[in-house]
């Protein structure tokens, strides 16, 4: 692929994303940084509160201004950072060179607004199509999404359709512009197995029919194999490891990541229960000082709580970096950022 | 009457969602069609008015004066000789003027307050709502009468008073949903669509809660035809010759001892007309409960 000579479409350079809660700011994310070329999906796993979806938002700019701020850091997106860009600016990229879809078909439609109109209205506010026009398009949309006889279901309202038809809908409204970049937050969570699948599948397809760049954020394992390039893994606010997707999972380097494995259930093995990681996510307001993951980690040494690691490559591959001094030990040099 | 409306076919849906909840809402609830009923006949009657009316309103006829009910005159006739069922035919017509304008720029002035306060929130919102609260302190008629006097006794005038007295309720009817729906996922859907913020409040919320609106408009279109009534009454409405309901009420009272009917009968036109609005719309709040709307 020639994505690694051109200039990434998306990159992050260490963006801090703070909330206020009680008076005080706290960091939800802590210097995310990646890069995300054209055609490229990266899926952001890990588990709830860990920052999957303040990344996704910061990216829209679309977190509340009144308790939230981006305090450091950049984002690129084609050529423009996006930190500071006027909210005019940032209503123009959204839903047309920027989409995303969320993780709740059932509560993301309008109830009180036909199907066939809310796919069109993106057409109608975005590329000025009228009347006729933006009915065509939006019913092409729709038959691209596979809506059983779009035709006949243009008018009617979201409550006449299932769970993952409406998910088609919100994709096929989120894809209407033909957008760069699709930032997809879950959104097979809610679905049944089956439906999942299907969904998955005509993401995929549609991501290279339309050449989009996805950011797929996930807490599931399986999904992830599936349909990314890339994973980045994050844990309280910053990427713990990062690797191509093969890579990841033949060779899980951090505790987490390896322990985010073990949850996954398997067929060809018996098993007493379910593997979990014990603990849960710190919360923002009592981040631990050294290594976010140290209270939970089984590798655990004095030194880890108290210095923070850094994300450093692995000396077998450039292109697989961790945050954890036990495992990369070449990378425990203390980080006073 | 009930079943032609449930005949229209419900596959296709053409209409907007907003009347297809008010629909339902009238098949619920029977009081709420007899209301609408008797006050569509009382709309048709005033729209007659110039065919159906047996004399001119204006008209005087001396020897004929303060005469009671007959063929000639069903509902009498007043001190001047005029016939009561024509006064009473075209005063229907300023009355219904009066109140559905005031509450209809009551509706558009107090919603759109309501929807933009709720969806701004904060100290706007604080603002506002005090400043709301303190119009809704003044009970309607004595804003009315405070407005009248100021600006003078006139059709205009009437209008822009009783519309003052309704812009707080309806600034209060339209906020409290509205801050409910902008929290659901579909406007945070429209946000990373790029909507903007007049788009989502006209396009995605405006008919989310255009049912509340309406129901409470069909109430608040009874209270002002009462408050018109009443200016009138006291003598601050419509100048006379011109047939208001208040006026010949007012009128009336005067041989109110020989002359009952006088009264009488404009008093129960207001009566029916307020009776069957209320009907109307407390059948339909009833019916179009939040906690019904919840499973949509």
């Amino acid at each position: 692929m020639s994505a690694a000579t051109e200039a990434p479409l998306l990159e992050l350079d260490g963006l801090v994303t703070e909330f206020r809660t009680g008076g005080a700011w706290h960091a939800a994310l802590r210097g995310v940084s990646f890069a995300l070329a054209r055609n490229e999906t990266l899926a952001l796993v890990g588990e709830s509160g860990c920052g999957k979806s303040v990344t996704a938002l910061s990216i829209m700019g679309l977190l509340p201004p009144a308790n939230s701020r981006i305090a450091a850091g950049r984002i690129r997106f084609a050529g423009r950072d996006l930190v500071g860009l006027s909210e005019e600016a940032m209503r123009k990229l959204r839903g047309n060179e920027i989409s995303m879809i969320f993780q709740e078909p059932m509560t993301s439609l309008n109830p009180v607004l036909t199907v066939g109109f809310q796919v069109a209205e993106s057409l109608r506010y975005h590329r000025g199509m009228e009347g006729q026009a933006a009915r065509r398009a939006a019913l092409e949309l729709l038959d691209q999404v596979k809506i059983p006889a779009a035709a006949q279901r243009f008018d009617d309202y979201p409550h006449q359709f299932s769970g993952g038809m409406r998910q088609r809908v919100m994709i096929a409204m989120a894809l209407a512009c033909r957008p760069k970049l699709l930032l997809a937050d879950e959104p097979t969570t809610a679905l049944d197995v089956t439906i999942q699948a299907q969904v998955l599948a005509l993401l995929a397809e549609l991501k290279s029919a339309y050449g989009m760049a996805m950011i797929f954020i996930t807490h599931n394992l399986g999904v992830v194999a599936s349909i990314a390039d890339r994973v980045a893994v994050m844990y309280a606010g910053a990427i713990v490891e990062t690797a191509a997707v093969d890579e990841l999972f033949a060779r899980p380097t951090h505790p987490y990541t390896e322990a985010l494995l073990r949850t996954i259930p398997r067929v060809d093995e018996d098993s007493a229960g379910l593997a979990a990681i014990p603990g849960q996510v710190p919360p923002l307001s009592a981040m631990p000082p050294g290594c976010r993951f140290a209270p939970r980690c089984a590798l655990r040494e004095a030194e880890c709580e108290a210095t923070d690691p850094a994300l450093a490559p692995l000396p077998a591959a450039a292109d697989h970096r961790v945050r954890c001094r036990v495992r990369a030990p070449a990378t425990a040099a203390p980080r006073h950022a | 009457m009930t079943e032609s409306i449930a005949a229209v076919p419900v596959e296709r849906p053409a209409a907007a969602h907003w009347l297809l909840q008010l629909r339902r809402a009238f098949n619920a609830n029977a009081t709420s069609w007899v209301g609408l009923v008797v006050f569509l006949v009382i709309v048709a009657l005033a729209l007659l008015a110039p065919l159906i009316a047996p004399y001119d309103p204006l008209d005087q006829d001396i020897i004929s004066r303060l005469e009671g009910p007959s063929a000639a005159h069903w509902f009498g006739t007043d001190s001047y000789g005029r016939d009561t069922l024509s006064r009473l035919l075209w005063g229907a017509r300023l009355s219904l003027v009066i109140g559905s304008v005031s509450i209809l720029s009551a509706m558009l002035i107090g919603g759109t307050i309501g929807i933009v306060s709720g969806y701004v929130g904060g100290k706007f919102d604080l603002v506002v709502m005090q400043a709301m609260d303190v119009l809704l302190s003044f009970p309607s008629l004595i804003m009315g009468l405070m407005v009248v006097a100021m600006l003078g006794p006139s059709m205009g005038n009437l209008i822009i008073a009783i519309a003052l007295t309704a812009i707080a309720p309806f600034a209060r009817i339209a906020r409290a949903p509205t801050i409910a729906v902008k929290e659901r996922d579909y406007i945070e859907a429209c946000r990373a669509l790029g909507y903007s913020d007049l788009r989502i409040m006209a396009v995605h919320i405006l008919p989310n809660i255009m049912a509340e609106i309406l129901v409470m408009g069909s109430l608040w279109l009874a209270t002002a035809i009462r408050t018109e009534a009443s200016l009138s009454f006291i003598g601050l409405g419509v100048r006379p010759p011109v047939a208001t309901w208040g006026g010949m009420i007012r009128e009336g009272f005067e041989n109110i001892l020989d002359s009952a009917w006088l009264s009488i009968f404009p008093s129960l036109a207001i009566l029916l007309v307020v009776f069957s609005l209320n009907m109307l719309g407390d059948g339909l709040r009833d019916a179009i409960d939040p906690k019904l709307r919840g499973g949509e």
